[in-house]
């Protein structure tokens, strides 16, 4: 079993697999984190988020869950870095000129630097609402929108989120094509949905430290 | 469209890859053409540049090619950073002059990919896509007489998907092309075309593990979705073929028993 395993996802295929199954598993994460976020909007006073992050908190499994999430993005990222080098490596010599031929995109082309500035949001994000001060966190409402009033975390955020919109756009077509997904009936549509999906997940994101910032503004 | 054309032909300017050998290290070497045929085929053209290399004692510029006529891919080339040339679905040896205007300067370099080095001036070695399908890239029949045609129905649209991959010609302008010099696309031709014949569809799932394999040992890069293969392809395959051979492959892993007469794992 481990050298089927081994095998199947040490081929090249397999490494496309393996970053398109992490990929959609985190896509995953982000839908779910985004409609959990989004009740930051049901109250004034961030009850109703309160009580869903204590209640959330409470589960034993919660730990477990995290740490879960933890190895996949480690498994998402190792593996592109990896991939990276290795792609990097089959053409020592580049060429003099590469004007392109019609096929890559912005969103493919960079895939590791919007990767790498997600991942540093990433850890910003982590500091300031999953490491902060414990007694803040007991009122995660109000730390967020405090945390949301400060132009320089608004302008990290809309920088964050318009690299996982880019990212996205080229991540979830390509994982659909890596699983084998294709066809000239559906693709253009498919091809157009992930972009709508990455755009629309991000505007969700955004739309939080977007208003909070803007109604502390106007206070 | 009527490119503007000199009297006396066009003026080139081109920049060309020289290197002695597989180890040396090359260099662009720039030569100006003066009156060059609009009707030329680009490989004319440097065997014209050719015979005055020779005329004056100079090394000629090493290119592959073979029937010119675009079947058999033997022709390569990256022009002015496209592989085989600007014109779309096209080989080397079917571009003409007629496509460059008076005063125009071509970069002309080889394939550049380390799993296709480069064996003199514009020439690589292209063998590796040999052992690729030398690992699956068949189908086993015993010889003697033809089967009866009849016997094995196929399909129009079937056999016209068959013959849309059928038609790589292996030049390994996808590799060329591929920011990450991935052959995918090559290999996913040579799966799809043999899969969807009702003859090669029996050995669909050792064809998919061994040429998968064959082609990773070669250290070509692994595929990241950007399509440039595609788009280069003087053949026009699709890059939906390499969707199916992902399916194919997974598929193949996911039936592919353990060796018989091996002790099971764990055992
Ligand atoms: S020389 Fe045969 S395809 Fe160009």
């Amino acid at each position: 079993m481990m050298a089927w395993l081994q095998k199947l996802f040490g081929s090249s295929i397999g490494k496309k697999l393996w970053m398109a199954l992490t990929g959609l598993l985190l896509l995953g994460f982000l839908v779910v984190h985004l409609a959990e976020n989004l009740l930051l909007f049901s109250d004034r006073d961030g009850a109703a988020f309160d009580g869903y992050v204590h209640t959330l908190t409470s589960f034993a499994w919660i730990p477990l869950a995290e740490l879960v999430l933890a190895g996949l993005f480690l498994a998402h990222i190792v593996q592109a870095i990896r991939v990276s080098l290795q792609n990097r490596a089959a053409r020592s010599t580049p060429y003099a000129l590469n004007p392109g031929h019609g096929g890559r995109t912005l969103a493919s082309k960079s895939m590791l630097v919007t990767g790498s500035i997600v991942l540093l949001f990433l850890i910003l994000h982590l500091a300031q609402f999953r490491f902060g001060d414990a007694a803040a966190r007991e009122r995660m409402a109000a730390l967020v929108r405090g945390e949301f009033e400060k132009p320089l975390v608004l302008a990290a955020y809309l920088l964050g989120l318009m690299a996982l919109a880019i990212h996205l756009s080229h991540g979830i077509q390509s994982a659909l094509q890596t699983l084998g997904l294709s066809h000239p009936r559906y693709t253009p549509l498919l091809q157009k949905l992930s972009v709508l999906i990455a755009v629309l997940l991000a505007l969700g994101f955004a739309s939080m430290p977007v208003y909070f910032f803007a109604s502390g503004a106007s206070r | 469209m009527s490119a503007p054309t000199h009297a006396k032909g066009l003026r080139i300017t081109l920049r060309v890859w020289r290197q002695s050998g597989p180890s040396a290290s090359g260099a662009f070497e720039t030569h100006a053409l003066e009156s060059v045929s609009p009707d030329m085929s680009f490989l004319e053209m440097l065997d014209v540049l050719n015979e005055s290399l020779v005329g004056t004692g100079k090394s000629p510029i090493s290119f592959d090619h073979d029937c010119r006529e675009g079947i058999c891919g033997a022709c390569s080339l990256v022009i002015d950073g496209h592989a085989h040339g600007p014109d779309a679905e096209t080989t080397t040896c079917q571009l003409h002059m007629r496509h460059y205007r008076d005063g125009a300067t071509i970069t002309v370099e080889p394939f550049r990919a380390n799993a296709f080095p480069v064996v003199r001036d514009l020439v690589v070695d292209r063998s590796a896509f040999d052992r690729i399908i030398a690992a699956g890239g068949f189908i086993s029949v015993n010889t003697g007489s033809a089967p009866e045609a009849n016997s094995l129905p196929v399909g129009k649209p079937l056999a016209d998907e068959a013959m849309d991959n059928a038609a790589c010609i292996g030049c390994g302008a996808c590799v060329a092309a591929c920011p990450n010099a991935s052959a995918m696309l090559f290999v996913a031709a040579k799966i799809s075309h043999l899969k969807l014949l009702p003859q090669g569809a029996p050995e669909r799932e050792s064809r998919a593990l061994a040429m998968v394999e064959a082609m990773d040992k070669e250290g070509f890069g692994n595929c990241t979705n950007h399509y440039e293969c595609g788009a280069a392809c003087p053949k026009g395959i699709p890059v939906s073929s390499i969707a199916r051979m992902n399916r194919e492959f997974l598929r193949a892993s996911l039936k592919s028993s353990p060796p018989r007469g091996a002790a099971p794992e764990g055992a």
